[in-house]
């Protein structure tokens, strides 16, 4: 069995309260689950959710031992992993893996940044478990028992990868947070910044990036994909902020054959009411034009690839 | 052997190299204003070869193994994003830990600039005029603008040593590599060749570093990049346009412009054109001089 599980859903920041009850307060965390295998995508807040249910189910089988796959080091993709309690647990056996952005910084020193006095009561070094740490970049990974994982580098503004996992033939994709490559030089020769070499270049390679994501969806069996803002929020202010529109999400995914696609990394400021009513919106939209079907992540759901 | 303790301390070097002092302060502007656009990001970095350097080596270790080697700045920036590259430039543009006021260098860092940017806007021209594809230009730009990459750590790590080596140059009435390898066991293409490997720099980037002395010799594949770096660098000597220590230039043999298929007088008509891009470049930097 192939699933995944949503423990965070959320863009940002945490946001409890009665307005995100149905779709979920918790920063990104994702447990795939691949027969006995356990991976993890993120520590957002939601991981601590995971850890408590890790703690009453799994441990019963034996020691944890799990990957986790970090998308980015932005501050409500790992905020999570001090309150992960398998770390504290001697026997437990984690591999994180992530992108950083300089070679002077490592993952482990991001990371166990937060688990240091001035942040928390307890020091990375204090910890129960056996953590790896394994900076990666645009890679292919084995990761044992038929499972891989496949990254692609998407558009934020720090180095974020994308992970496309696949297990018995099936496939599951995350890309957030992300938005389209686009050219970020000009390209009207009358602007004064106008230089025509970058003009083209810039092109070419939003072009070739754009391309390199659409293969990396091609007909995933779960898309899980980065829709924080509408087309008419993104175009009126939220260029460069690295979010992706709904209506680029559904499009993408139509045109690469995914089956579902999860709407993911949802704006702090939406209500489930919004939610809701967007993800009406988009369901009717599509339908009877495409096989795809659609819907707002929700947390604690699980999904079987 | 001389040699071996030359490169122990070359190599020492070029692990925190910083970019030089003639841009350093455009560079911290421009990084640190958060209103910095795309292409003034791009015009200081490819003003700098230290800078570009190593945001292509960014590049290049964020894609190893795809393949391709990406030489193209705009598309480092497209790819890893404005900030990572502004961040990357900030880390680079610091203060030369070497740079003590007092102490005397054999060549001058901001004639060095000069010289280096010459050259690499000089083979773009040359690759236009070539007919070279416009994609592949900008592989020769990074060339010319890198091609003399090793003297830094010579200049900077070996401050006395090098001192005597152009003191030799001068009496000897050599050029300034066979010097090099004379006094310091140790020429300024192998000292980038250490650069280029710290860097992750290989294919044409890397051959000009190594071979834009000994191009007649030269078997890769990356011939033309190779000889138009030279024929460049030649160009850049000969105008007098910025200064990088060599006084007795070595001249490029007729056939290497045969080999180019290009004319040696096509050299004339670029000398108001490169002049007008280093116009560019000190206006830019708002440098007096």
């Amino acid at each position: 069995m192939f699933s995944l599980t949503i423990w965070g859903d959320r863009g940002s920041m945490p946001t409890p309260g009665p307005d995100t009850v149905l779709f979920g307060g918790n920063t990104s965390c994702l447990e795939i689950r691949a027969n006995g295998r356990l991976v993890i995508v993120d520590a957002g807040s939601g991981i601590r959710q995971l850890g408590d249910k890790l703690m009453r189910e799994d441990i019963k089988k034996g020691p944890i031992d799990a990957d986790i796959f970090v998308t980015h080091t932005h501050w409500d993709h790992i905020m999570g992993f001090p309150m992960f309690t398998p770390i504290y647990v001697p026997g437990t056996k984690l591999r994180i893996h992530g992108p950083i952005t300089y070679e002077e910084d490592t993952l482990d020193k991001i990371f166990g940044a937060q688990l240091s006095y001035r942040y928390w009561p307890v020091r990375q070094e204090e910890l129960g478990a056996k953590i790896e740490y394994e900076q990666i970049k645009e890679t292919t990974m084995d990761l044992g028992g038929g499972l891989t994982v496949q990254t692609k580098y998407l558009n934020h503004p720090i180095l974020c990868l994308g992970y496309r996992f696949e297990f018995e033939g099936k496939s599951i994709v995350t890309a957030y947070d992300t938005e389209p490559f686009r050219n970020v030089f000009p390209t009207d020769p009358a602007d004064p910044q106008y230089d025509a070499d970058a003009a083209r270049e810039g092109e070419e390679a939003a072009r070739e990036e754009n391309e390199k994501l659409l293969r990396f969806y091609r007909g995933a069996d779960i898309l899980v994909h980065d829709t924080q803002y509408t087309a008419k929020e993104y175009v009126a202010s939220k260029v460069g902020w690295g979010h992706s529109s709904f209506e680029y999400a559904v499009n993408a995914a139509h045109r690469t054959g995914v089956k579902r696609l999860l709407l993911f990394h949802h704006d702090p400021n939406r209500s489930d009411a919004e939610l809701q009513e967007l993800e009406i919106f988009y369901q009717e939209r599509v339908r009877g034009k495409t096989a795809l079907e659609l819907e707002m992540a929700r947390e604690g759901r699980t999904y079987i690839a | 052997m001389p040699g071996s303790e030359n490169i122990r301390r070359v190599r020492e070097y070029v692990v925190g190299m910083p970019s030089l002092p003639t841009t350093v302060t455009k560079v911290l502007e421009v990084c640190n204003n958060p209103k910095t656009s795309p292409i003034d990001l791009d015009n200081v970095i490819r003003l700098d070869p230290v800078l570009m350097g190593r945001v292509l080596k960014l590049i290049n270790s964020a894609y190893y193994g795809l393949g391709t080697q990406v030489t193209s700045l705009a598309r480092a920036i497209i790819m890893l994003g404005i900030n990572t590259v502004k961040n990357l430039a900030l880390s680079t543009a610091v203060v030369d830990r070497f740079s003590d006021k007092g102490a005397f260098r054999a060549i001058n860092m901001d004639g060095f600039w000069r010289h280096s940017l010459c050259v690499g806007v000089t083979a773009k021209l040359i690759a236009r005029r070539r007919g070279v594809d416009p994609k592949a230009v900008e592989e020769y730009f990074a060339a010319g603008l890198l091609h003399d990459v090793g003297k830094i750590p010579l200049n900077n790590a070996l401050p006395d040593e090098y001192v005597r080596t152009m003191a030799l140059a001068d009496r000897e009435r050599l050029p300034l590599f066979l010097a090099e390898k004379r006094a310091l066991d140790l020429d300024h293409c192998e000292a980038g060749r250490v650069v280029a490997e710290s860097w992750k720099l290989g294919g044409a980037i890397a051959d000009a570093i190594a071979f834009h002395h000994t191009h007649e010799s030269y078997r890769g594949d990356h011939g033309d990049v190779v000889r138009t770096v030279a024929v460049a660098n030649y160009f850049a000597n000969r105008e007098g346009i910025g200064f990088s220590g060599n006084l007795f230039p070595d001249k490029p043999g007729p056939e290497v412009y045969g080999l180019l298929d290009m004319e040696k007088s096509w050299l004339e008509e670029l000398e108001a054109p490169v002049a007008a891009e280093i116009e560019k470049a000190k206006v830019f930097l708002k440098l007096t001089h």
